[in-house]
């Protein structure tokens, strides 16, 4: 029964990935469509190029601030939802609504929202002050990129989170209770090291997740203002089907699916310890 | 129950109050965007675009009514939208649930090395896995195809829809599985008639989840489709990329993108932690 399915997963996993290692060793446009041979050319050159540098520079950044945007917001989220009396899981359903939201959706509406002359969060910005171009500003466009992720994502990890804290066993609550212990006490001794498993799961699959979409970036920014949001994904779409470049890009690939290969296996050893 | 009690043991009015607030504060945040996306798609050109923003006014489905006309075009990338998520939807789900069921219940000697190659396919950044399947489609010419896009679809929901229901098989015991083939089942049989229904549930979620993973996609779709294979959301971005973007057309297809997930969405909310945390909470 799983013959079928390795199969297919195979051509459209292996079969790419051995096209990419090919792509990546060869001086490779579509015109001419024929392929020479380049040795190690393209690994050196993105190796070399500054340009690949800094945009694995702003993507930590993107990841790093947003991934702990979003882990504070939505575990603090998580934890506000899970001791409200009333009306749980309302609260929970219409939070985790963004998430249905296609990312291209998003980023329309980041856009939308943000125009200098007819944008809702641009006017209340004005109100207070503020009167910059946010998306056409370098040093606003990527909090505002970040801005939108946290939007869109953070509902995950209060999902997650949440899920997390129901699970909970009653009794050490209950012993930190007799002990006198105080609210404070008892989130960092009791509930945070029980819930751990759920965030370090959470973390997992977004920082996987962040580094695999681009479609935000794509609609709103397109890399730019002056380079300020090209994050490594959109540098390999640009490289590919912007310059033509897919030796070059097929390297910039392999080196972004080392990362997540990486995290991949971080992810199932967590997944195995919850299975035992 | 009890965690309502647990919940609400020593807390003062004011600390409830408190969190109220904040999950108002949240709720504000989480929803107006998506409130004024469809406000917005049902106004006029001009009250669009009035600040200080309106929320009281006459609806207008003039928008959607042009888009849908014969000039508009729009029922058409509708229809691809729909044909390649449901395709691939349905491929992945037959090959995923066999393939899962096989993987939660054979002792294969490198099942781990074979779940984790299962997860990384799932976990690839998605420009890395355009870029060859983009340079094999040209060569096949698959570029511009909806049988390329259904197979691009299905790059990310096989691996997603054979993992996850690896979990849910897993969590039925085998023991009725072998029930059944004592009373003379084959062994496909046993799991057609005894552990798929038990399934059932974790079936439709899957489904549902891998439906929304296509609908939602731009990337692939902006690369593999030409005009006449264009999706919804290709559609969406064309509208604000031309010049003089239409953001009432924007607008009101955006809102047709999100509004069958936000319902599907809220249909499969039970499983939704489990099929987005790839299973590993349940």
């Amino acid at each position: 029964m799983l013959a079928p399915s390795v199969v297919i997963l195979a051509i459209i996993s292996i079969v790419p990935l051995f096209y990419m290692i090919y792509a990546s060793l060869m001086n490779y446009t579509l015109n001419p469509d024929q392929p020479v041979f380049y040795q190690l050319h393209n690994w050196l050159s993105v190796l070399r190029d500054a340009t690949y540098w800094h945009s694995w520079g702003r993507t930590v950044v993107f990841v790093v601030v947003g991934l702990a945007v979003e882990l504070l917001l939505g575990t603090g989220l998580a934890l506000a939802i899970y001791h409200i009396p009333k009306g749980r899981n309302l609260v929970a359903t219409l939070w985790m609504l963004p998430l249905f939201v296609a990312p291209i959706v998003t980023g329309l509406l980041g856009r939308f929202l943000l125009n200098t002359t007819y944008g809702m969060y641009a006017w209340l910005l004005q109100c207070i002050g503020m009167n910059t171009d946010i998306l056409g500003t370098t040093s606003t466009a990527m909090p505002a990129i970040i801005l939108m992720d946290v939007w869109e994502w953070t509902p995950l990890i209060t999902i997650i989170v949440l899920a997390g804290l129901q699970a909970m066993p009653e009794e050490p609550l209950e012993a930190a209770d007799v002990d006198g212990a105080s609210y404070w006490m008892k989130l960092r001794y009791v509930i945070l090291p029980l819930v751990k498993r759920a965030i370090v799961v959470a973390l997992l699959i977004r920082s996987m997740d962040i580094l695999r979409y681009v479609d935000t970036i794509l609609i709103t920014t397109q890399g730019g203002p002056a380079d300020s949001t090209k994050t490594v994904g959109y540098y390999l779409v640009q490289v590919a089907f912007q310059f033509q470049d897919f030796g070059r890009a097929a390297a910039i690939g392999l080196t972004m699916l080392v990362v997540t290969i990486f995290l991949g296996k971080s992810f199932i050893r967590i997944f195995a310890r919850g299975e035992e | 129950m009890m965690e309502q009690t647990r919940a609400g043991r020593k807390r003062g009015a004011l600390g409830t109050a408190v969190l109220y607030v904040i999950v108002v504060i949240a709720l504000i945040w989480a929803l107006l965007p998506i409130v004024w996306m469809v406000l917005s798609s049902l106004k006029t050109q001009a009250g669009m675009f009035s600040m200080p923003p309106k929320f009281l006014f006459k609806p207008t489905f003039d928008t959607y009514r042009q888009m849908f006309s014969a000039s508009g075009g729009f029922g058409h990338y509708l229809w691809n939208s729909v044909v390649a998520s449901v395709l691939s939807t349905a491929i992945s789900l037959v090959l995923g649930t066999l393939g899962g069921f096989a993987l939660a219940r054979g002792h294969f000697k490198r099942g781990k090395d074979l779940s984790f190659w299962v997860i990384s396919t799932r976990m690839a950044p998605i420009p890395a896995v355009m870029l060859p399947l983009y340079l094999m489609f040209s060569k096949l010419g698959l570029i511009g195809t909806m049988t390329g896009l259904v197979f691009a679809y299905t790059t990310f929901n096989l691996p997603f829809a054979l993992w996850i229901m690896m979990t849910f098989f897993k969590d039925i015991p085998p023991a009725l599985e072998e029930a059944g083939m004592v009373d003379g089942c084959s062994k496909f049989q046993a799991f057609w008639k005894i552990t798929l229904p038990m399934a059932a549930p974790g079936l439709v979620a899957t489904g549902i989840l891998c439906l929304m993973f296509a609908w939602n996609d731009y990337s692939f779709a902006s690369v593999f489709t030409s005009t006449a294979t264009q999706t919804v959301p290709v559609a969406a971005s064309l509208l604000v990329s031309q010049e003089g973007v239409q953001w009432g057309q924007a607008m009101a297809t955006g809102t047709i993108i999100i509004l069958p997930m936000l319902i599907a969405g809220i249909f499969v909310r039970k499983y939704l932690v489990r099929g987005l945390s790839m299973g590993a909470v349940k």
